[in-house]
């Protein structure tokens, strides 16, 4: 449906003149005696409906269900005609809702008998309609403006529904030749003014309506051009639930809704759905339910024209209520949600149902089929107090058997920061901003989201092996607040406090968690290490520095805190980068030959960590030091299964056999012989020594 | 987004190209030879696609049902073998068939026909097609358009001045009109050669086939990404918005909080491997925390990602179009309207995550979770007269719910206009305070007179009584002293 359809406005014009107060003489018994009661009372004599209450009760359901399935941009304005029009609402947002309308048609009040019918008329409204499908809806308006070159796309069309008694096919041609006339009188108006747009196309839908046993003097007719610019069409309908069925009919119509009738809903007290119900179980009735919600639902049904038609003019698409199963993974994706509305909403059935679904649980629907297997394409589900209709793929799925992720792009790096970053989207989770809240700086508040992603993510290492400083109880206060766009002045202490904190650790010469992975030995020394920390924390810090004059202190600090050794603040002079990586070269060459060989021989196991590390902290301020290789006694337990399993060729042959001669060279470590499962525990002489746990200063190494 | 070939198998399609000296061929050798070039592009850049091969001739048949193994198509496609003459609507309905079969009818296909332009003789030829197209019944109905989604590509191997000696440009034409314009008709340029059909075949990959390309960024942190199937181009509103709109190559995570679904996927190539790649970061960590990604693809469209694992414990980063629009799903508001969570005093999602600012609560609430009132069955009116009655004989206890089911009852008699039915219950009240046994309280006597009372006031309409958001409140009785 284009935005700017017919649908976009509808006028309301109901007749209030005199005759609408007759009685529609259908009656309703609404004083039902229970039989203990009988005796002796006499029952209420039936109440029945005027013309008016029946027109108004049945524009009120064609509203009530236009609401539920569309909540906003399909409007409503509601008129109502006797000797001048009365205009109940208007196009604006905050006035489409029942309970609005009703208020207002309280303060009308009934059509008064007594009125001189010769002052009434329904012309009063009708013209009164065509002014109001001219003035602009405030979505028109937000178009207009947001189009600017082009906002003659916008278009101004509408649909006047009139609910009236007519006196003749002849007077029903006046009424459309008038409002052709208003029509075209209107636009000329509306071409002078910014806030009136001129009509482009307008659908009259007459309803004339009659009491019961009386014949109708006014023929039904379908749709036909009156000019370019009017399409009008008559329906005759009998007061009471001929009308009711009628406008039913039309707000489908208008609105491209369908219909899916619920059946075989158990009213069962284990399923709950109806506790009202209980009392009644073992009668162990199913009842039926009809929604209505946008036919897009049922694209699948129209395609393959598989809809059934119901009993007499309704046409409905029947799906069975399905016992709630555990296995979800059944559940196909769902490719469309539908608001729903039911059609007799309190009815004791529907109220049942849509409470069920209010209460957060959902309904599985499936297909009726005589033979073969369940085919669920639907399921009923609500989401903040709304019911939708989903659209289950029913059919064989187009992304099935996808291929895993890690086999593809660093699909084989196995230490990602995964907790972390878990960690770092909750930071970054998002909430509703109310739209009145206004930010100083003018950017909405996604906007403002994607800034903080920008910030947090300006120093972020995905792997576990290239940083340092994130795996560090002790960083964690500065490097949580050095990211926020401001600080404090507390925030400003609290990041020196954790300066003078590392430093207190460097003087005590505490371990740091420098990766280890793939070193054998214990790694570069402690003041190496820290010296690679300290480099970690500077290019974090420098991130940020420009933002605010304390981030600048807070780089201030570390950099006048740090300890530097002497010739590395010389390279600093020479370009130290470039520097280390020669540095780098120099000292894998001479080693290059002799590691080869096992490093071939498990390529995929944590060697290659290693190999990885090499490449990839280049980029990062500083490198540590190539850690000397030392060959280990068996390469058989972190050889990958799928690998052990494959066809061997001959290099991973040779590179075996070297690799367990070498092997055969020294003695087995210490550490690896005392190991339980393959690890061992370091730094136990730290625990020995001091009693202090080694986790203190680093988080538990994963 | 799966395709159908549909191989034209006739015997016109044995025609020998006229090739200065060299080896024959035969028209079907180079149509071979331009779809071998596109089996070997999908299985290169498109291996997640599904294919299969259909021949025609004035019969048709399934060679190879939709699949991933490009081996298999190509091994039919050399096993061709040459029948009768072409008929070409009895083989679209075959593939209108075999696609719905495989695939209901709401995802999108494309179905490539390779035909030489000779379009049949007499009965079942697409000339004899288009002249009987006015007088079908609903039961004989031409196959196009599809139900499905469809784009036809025509692949001619013959060259554009050989199809405007007849009619058959012009049928192909008519053909794609009836598909609503979705498709393309390529035909060579030049002698038909090898080279000239791999050109051809070259265009159409361009156009159709393209692998989709994208990069993923969140803040600084980035990840070059491959997208299946393609996303196509959206057209919102063909009035106001009448470009269509397309998938930004530079997506942008927004933060983390039905459609089509998109799955996406490393480029996979084994060199890179081992350099750490940021979507298998993302990817590992939605898994862990059971999370979703908001991704903006363009203005005002979005999308999700999340890890989708299938039975096999294989899992991988999936991402779904949402609608285009600026509020895709309404539960989660305005997307534009979503900000960080650390401008709140307080966390709305709790210390311990037990709390959700989500879902948005729509400001009025839905017809079916307000407890309207509607009178369209007489047996909607009767339960709400019956569930006053049944409260009035339980006064004073049910004072609440009387009163309250009785002002339900006022505001929507008023609304509607309907006095006589406020004039009918306040008569049943009275009668009802007539009915009251001895036992009864004294109170009940007092409330039910009162109730009748003032429906009678309101059902005339005085603005005093009859004012729509006016309660009649119980009387005040005091019998305790």
């Amino acid at each position: 449906m284009k935005m700017f359809s017919v649908s976009h406005k509808t006028a309301f014009v109901v007749d209030h003149c005199p005759y609408m107060a007759e009685s529609s003489r259908q009656q309703v018994e609404c004083d039902v005696l229970t039989k203990s009661r009988a005796q002796g009372v006499i029952p209420l004599a039936p109440v029945s409906k005027s013309l008016w209450t029946c027109a108004v009760e049945c524009s009120m359901e064609y509203c009530r269900i236009l609401y539920d399935v569309y909540p906003t941009n399909k409007l409503v304005n509601y008129i109502v005609s006797d000797s001048e029009f009365h205009i109940l609402n208007s196009w604006r947002q905050e006035d489409q809702s029942t309970h609005e309308l009703m208020a207002a048609l309280a303060a009308v009040g009934p059509p008064n008998p007594r009125e001189d019918p010769e002052c009434c008329s329904i012309l009063h409204g009708l013209v009164a309609a065509v002014e109001s499908l001219c003035k602009i809806t405030e979505l028109q308006h937000e178009k207009r403006t947001a189009l600017m070159d082009t906002a003659e796309r916008v278009a101004n069309r509408g649909r006047i529904i009139c609910l009236t008694n007519a006196k003749s096919d002849t007077h029903v041609r006046m009424l459309e030749d008038c409002i052709q006339e208003t029509i075209l009188e209107q636009n000329k108006l509306a071409a002078g003014s910014d806030r009136l747009m001129a009509i482009q196309q307008c659908e009259l839908v007459l309803v004339h309506i009659y009491p019961q046993g009386e014949d109708t003097l006014v023929s039904d007719r379908p749709k036909k051009e009156i000019s370019p610019l009017l399409t009008s069409e008559v329906h005759s309908v009998r007061a009471g639930r001929h009308l009711a069925t009628k406008l039913n009919i039309l707000v489908q119509q208008h609105f491209d809704l369908a219909s899916t009738t619920i059946t075989n809903i158990p009213m069962k007290p284990t399923l709950n759905v109806c506790e009202q119900e209980e009392q009644h179980a073992n009668t162990s009735a199913n009842y039926d339910v009809e929604l209505l919600h946008h036919r897009d639902a049922h694209l699948e049904f129209f395609k393959s024209g598989g809809t059934s038609r119901d009993s007499g003019l309704k046409e409905t698409v029947t799906l069975k209520w399905c016992t709630p199963r555990t296995n979800s993974i059944e559940l196909h994706y769902c490719t469309g949600a539908y608001r729903i509305s039911p059609t007799d909403v309190n009815s004791r059935p529907s109220s049942c149902l849509t409470n069920f679904l209010l209460n957060g649980r959902s309904v599985l629907l499936e297909q009726p089929r005589k033979s073969g297997s369940k085919v669920i394409s639907h399921m009923l589900s609500s989401h903040g107090g709304e019911i939708f209709l989903h659209v289950l793929n029913s059919t064989r799925s187009t992304l099935e058997d996808p291929p895993s992720i890690s086999e593809g792009c660093g699909g084989r790096v196995t230490d990602y920061r995964i907790t972390d970053f878990g960690e770092f989207m909750r930071e970054n989770r998002l909430m509703p901003v109310s739209e009145s809240a206004h930010d100083p700086s003018g950017k909405l508040p996604a906007e403002r989201a994607k800034a903080q992603l920008e910030r947090h993510t300006r120093y972020w290492p995905m792997i576990i092996s290239q940083t340092t400083i994130f795996n560090m109880q002790a960083v964690v206060p500065l490097a949580n607040l050095i990211v926020k766009e401001t600080l404090t002045e507390e925030d400003v202490l609290t990041c020196q406090k954790t300066v003078y904190n590392l430093v207190d650790m460097e003087r005590k010469n505490d371990p740091l968690p420098i990766s280890t992975v793939g070193s054998r030995g214990k790694g570069p020394k402690r003041d190496e290490q820290y010296r690679i920390m300290w480099n970690e924390l500077e290019t974090l810090v420098k991130t940020h520095a420009g933002a605010t004059d304390r981030h600048q202190r807070v780089l201030d600090c570390i950099v006048a805190c740090r300890s530097k050794p002497p010739e590395e603040e010389e390279r600093k002079k020479r370009g130290r980068k470039r520097e280390d990586k020669e540095d780098r070269t120099e000292k894998n060459g001479s080693k290059d030959t002799d590691d080869k060989s096992w490093q071939d021989s498990d390529r995929s196991g944590m060697l290659d960590k290693e190999e990885q590390e090499s490449e990839v902290i280049k980029d990062s301020p500083d490198s540590p030091e190539p850690l000397n290789k030392k060959p280990r006694l068996s390469t058989d337990e972190v050889q990958p299964p799928e690998r052990a399993k494959g066809p061997v060729s001959l290099l991973s042959l040779w590179t075996n056999r070297i690799a367990a001669a070498n092997s055969r060279k020294h003695q087995e470590f210490a550490g690896r012989i005392n190991s339980v499962n393959n690890k061992a525990e370091l730094y136990q002489h730290l625990k020995d020594e001091n009693g202090m746990e080694v986790h203190e200063n680093g988080k538990a190494s994963r | 987004m799966p395709t159908v070939v549909l191989m034209d198998v006739s015997l016109s399609m044995t025609r020998p190209v006229s090739l200065d000296g060299s080896e024959d061929f035969q028209r079907k050798n180079l149509a071979v030879h331009g779809l071998t070039m596109l089996f070997e592009h999908m299985a290169a850049n498109y291996r997640l696609e599904f294919t299969s091969l259909v021949a025609f001739s004035s019969l048709w048949e399934l060679l190879v049902p939709f699949t991933r193994d490009y081996n298999a198509l190509q091994e039919a496609l050399s096993n061709l073998e040459d029948y009768d003459k072409t008929c070409v609507e009895s083989a679209l309905h075959g593939v209108s068939n075999i696609v719905q079969q495989e695939w209901g009818s709401s995802c999108p296909c494309q179905v490539v026909l390779v035909t030489d332009g000779c379009l049949g003789i007499g009965k079942g030829s697409l000339r004899h097609s288009f002249h009987t197209l006015k007088q079908r019944g609903d039961d004989k109905k031409f196959p196009l358009p599809f139900p499905f989604p469809a784009k036809l590509f025509i692949m001619c191997v013959a060259n554009a001045e050989e199809l405007n000696m007849t009619d058959a440009m012009e049928n192909l034409e008519e053909l794609l009109h009836l598909n609503g314009g979705e498709g393309q008709i390529f035909t060579m340029d030049g002698p038909l050669c090898l080279k000239s059909v791999q050109t051809m075949f070259g265009k159409l990959i361009d156009q159709a086939y393209s692998p989709f390309h994208a990069v993923l960024h969140c803040g600084n942190l980035s990840s070059d990404v491959q997208v299946f199937p393609r996303p196509e181009p959206v057209v919102v509103d063909e009035e106001v918005e009448p470009m269509p709109r397309t998938v930004n190559t530079e997506v942008d995570e927004v933060g983390t909080g039905a459609t089509d679904e998109l799955e996406e996927e490393a480029s996979a190539s084994q060199m890179a491997g081992k350099s750490p790649n940021f979507c298998v970061l993302l990817h590992g960590s939605l898994k862990v925390e059971g999370m979703v990604a908001l991704v903006q693809l363009g203005p005002d469209w979005y999308g999700m990602l999340y890890s989708q694992a299938d039975s096999k414990k294989k899992s991988n980063l999936m991402m779904s179009l949402f609608e285009p629009g600026p509020e895709p799903l309404p539960w989660l508001g305005r997307i534009s309207h979503l900000g960080p969570i650390s401008e709140a005093a307080e966390n709305p999602y709790g210390e311990d995550d037990s709390k959700s600012p989500f879902p948005v609560q729509p400001q009025i609430k839905r017809s079916y979770a307000q407890n309207v009132t509607v009178w369209i069955k007489a047996s909607g009116l009767q339960t709400d007269v019956q569930k006053i009655l049944r409260n009035a004989r339980k006064l004073p206890d049910k004072t609440q719910t009387f009163y309250k089911e009785l002002n339900r009852l006022r505001k929507a008699a008023l609304a509607f206009g309907f006095w006589e039915l406020l004039k009918g219950v306040a008569d049943l009240l009275e009668r009802e305070c007539t009915l009251l046994p001895d036992s009864a309280h004294p109170d009940a006597a007092f409330q039910l007179s009162h109730a009748a009372q003032q429906l009678k006031l309101a059902s005339t309409g005085d603005s005093q009584y009859a004012a729509f958001d006016h309660n009649i409140v119980p009387m005040h009785t005091d019998f305790s002293s």
